[in-house]
């Protein structure tokens, strides 16, 4: 019996797209709000006190729902307590070319690190953990609420470009060393 | 082996409403807090966590990590999740406590469908292949298999304004419904199709939030509560996926777990049934073999509130309500997955004798 043709592959492209439009909650309408007016807002838990940035609307920790009378502003100066240098591959939506840091930093008054911040104004291989930054706040007309959401942990982008030395002393690695991330 | 008596001693449900501007995370944690609260537990005696919740609704990737924060995960808790309804998350810890090595668990659903748009979304759950390219919907199933049972004989468009018009009237005292509404069923009759033959008051709306319950062994259970809630009987059974294989007039899959779970015809006072359309009441009603002397949807069933991912959760609750109320002496919650009532789970409640 002889051998039945191979068939030749049917390819069909089938792209799909799904749209969402959400709400922002309270508590990150009123964070969004604040970075636009130049301020960092936090939640303080009535139970451990610490002070979770962004505000999710309750501590995990101690299953605690909060609201804006648990609010409280913290420093725009911190701590870079751990970092990334990223050599940029050319991938689908990759901007960077050059070698950039991505930094963890724990803000004056939080009890957590903002992830991914952009450490700018010195060479990669000159940031180091225990560094002192400053927010690079953008122009308060450019300040926009882009990067928040109803999901996720929450952003500051849409109002801070990056973190640079704020020229302060590098403190000891006590001072930072539960925030290692 | 003989399965342990596992009772529910803690519920709550977040009301059901149309678009929530609060987070799935802090829907999910008020229920939780409101269930341990009721169950007059501490929650570090908690032994196992489970969630069901579909990330695709809120269109988070990995939206169910995000709800953990809402469990109380820390100091670190055993948990699991499942891509369901809530009520699988309670049949996952139901066979949990089987183990014989925890007395208490945590078990929530939550589904945020606002953010999203169902008949855009729901298709992507069908086969790449034949379903999903056809644009196929939930809304249109419901209509196939609405018209399947019409043609068959075995219901009238009268038939499903009745359970329409009973179902909304029941959820006017319902606090966590979204819809509700006195209706004369012939004017309900009048409205034009959105989707022939059902008409709105045929479906069930879509609702934001969050639903708990707290399990527990008997021992436990009889400690914290006068009037504990037995699961005497749970089992779920699948049919084939593809809606063209099935006679979408029946559900042999819920006799079948009805049948497992201990139903064998005997007197259910209470049942919450999770008829997401009118027609499928008829074919609920029928698979489970319930008459005139079982008070169906109390609560005013999914047609008042359908948070979806935890409208399953919500049956077992509103059933078990009536059992610790006295209302029922035995109750039957009906859960239903998948599309045209593919997979479906049925649970009988008791109270303690």
């Amino acid at each position: 019996m002889a051998e039945p043709e191979a068939a030749s592959a049917i390819m069909m492209d089938h792209l799909v797209t799904l749209t969402y439009v959400e709400d922002l909650p309270p508590n990150t309408v009123r964070f969004a709000e604040g970075l636009v007016d130049g301020r960092i807002i936090g939640e303080k838990c009535p139970v451990c006190a610490r002070v979770i940035v962004p505000p999710k609307g309750y501590c995990s920790l101690d299953m605690v729902l909060m609201d804006s009378s648990h609010e409280l502003e913290v420093s725009d100066h911190g701590t870079v307590t751990g970092f990334t240098i990223v050599a940029p591959v050319k991938y689908y939506g990759q901007t960077k070319t050059e070698p950039f840091v991505y930094a963890s930093v724990l803000l004056d008054g939080a009890s957590g690190t903002l992830g991914g911040q952009e450490i700018k104004g010195l060479p990669a291989d000159k940031v180091r953990d225990g560094m002192r930054v400053k927010a690079i706040w953008k122009a308060p007309a450019e300040r926009t609420t882009d990067g928040q959401s109803a999901r996720g942990w929450g952003s500051v982008s849409g109002a801070i470009d990056g973190f640079e030395s704020s020229g302060e002393p590098d403190v000891p690695k006590d001072h930072y060393k539960d925030h290692i991330i | 082996m003989a399965a342990t008596d596992i009772a529910i001693v803690g519920w709550a449900q977040t009301p059901s409403v149309e678009r929530s501007t609060r987070t799935e995370p802090q829907l999910c944690m008020e229920a939780n807090l409101a269930a341990i609260a009721k169950a007059g537990i501490d929650r570090h005696d908690i032994g196992f966590t489970c969630a069901g919740s579909c990330d695709y609704l809120t269109g988070g990737p990995f939206a169910f990590v995000a709800n953990l924060d809402a469990a109380g995960a820390w100091p670190p808790i055993a948990e699991s999740h499942v891509e369901m309804d809530g009520a699988w998350a309670l049949y996952e810890a139901w066979v949990r406590i089987q183990h014989g090595d925890i007395d208490l668990a945590l078990v929530f659903g939550s589904g945020k469908s606002s953010p999203s748009n169902p008949l855009e979304l729901y298709p992507q759950q069908l086969d790449p292949y034949y379903l999903e390219p056809l644009g196929l919907d939930p809304l249109s199933i419901g209509a196939i298999q609405a018209r399947a049972l019409l043609d068959a004989g075995k219901a009238t468009e009268a038939d499903f304004a009745a359970a329409a018009a009973r179902s909304l009237r029941d959820a006017m005292s319902n606090p966590n419904a979204q819809a509700s509404g006195d209706h004369d069923p012939a004017d309900l009759l009048k409205a034009d199709y959105v989707c022939a033959p059902l008409r709105a008051h045929d479906v069930a709306p879509v609702s934001d939030g969050a639903a708990a319950i707290i399990l527990a062994t008997a021992d436990r259970a009889r400690a914290l509560t006068d009037s504990p809630v037995f699961i005497r009987g749970i089992d779920h059974r699948i049919e084939v996926h593809q809606p063209g294989m099935r006679d979408l007039t029946s559900s042999p899959s819920t006799t079948a777990a009805a049948k497992k779970a201990g139903l064998n015809g005997s007197q259910i006072d209470v049942a919450e049934l999770c008829a997401l359309f009118t027609s499928q009441e008829v074919i609920l009603r029928d698979a489970l073999g319930l008459g005139a002397s079982t008070t169906i949807n109390p609560s005013g069933g999914p047609l008042g509130a359908n948070p979806v991912m935890a409208t399953g959760l919500v049956r077992i609750i509103e059933a078990a309500q009536r059992v610790a109320d006295g209302t029922a002496g035995r109750a039957l919650a009906h859960v239903t997955n998948g599309q045209g009532l593919q997979h479906n789970l049925v649970c009988i409640l008791e109270g303690d004798r």
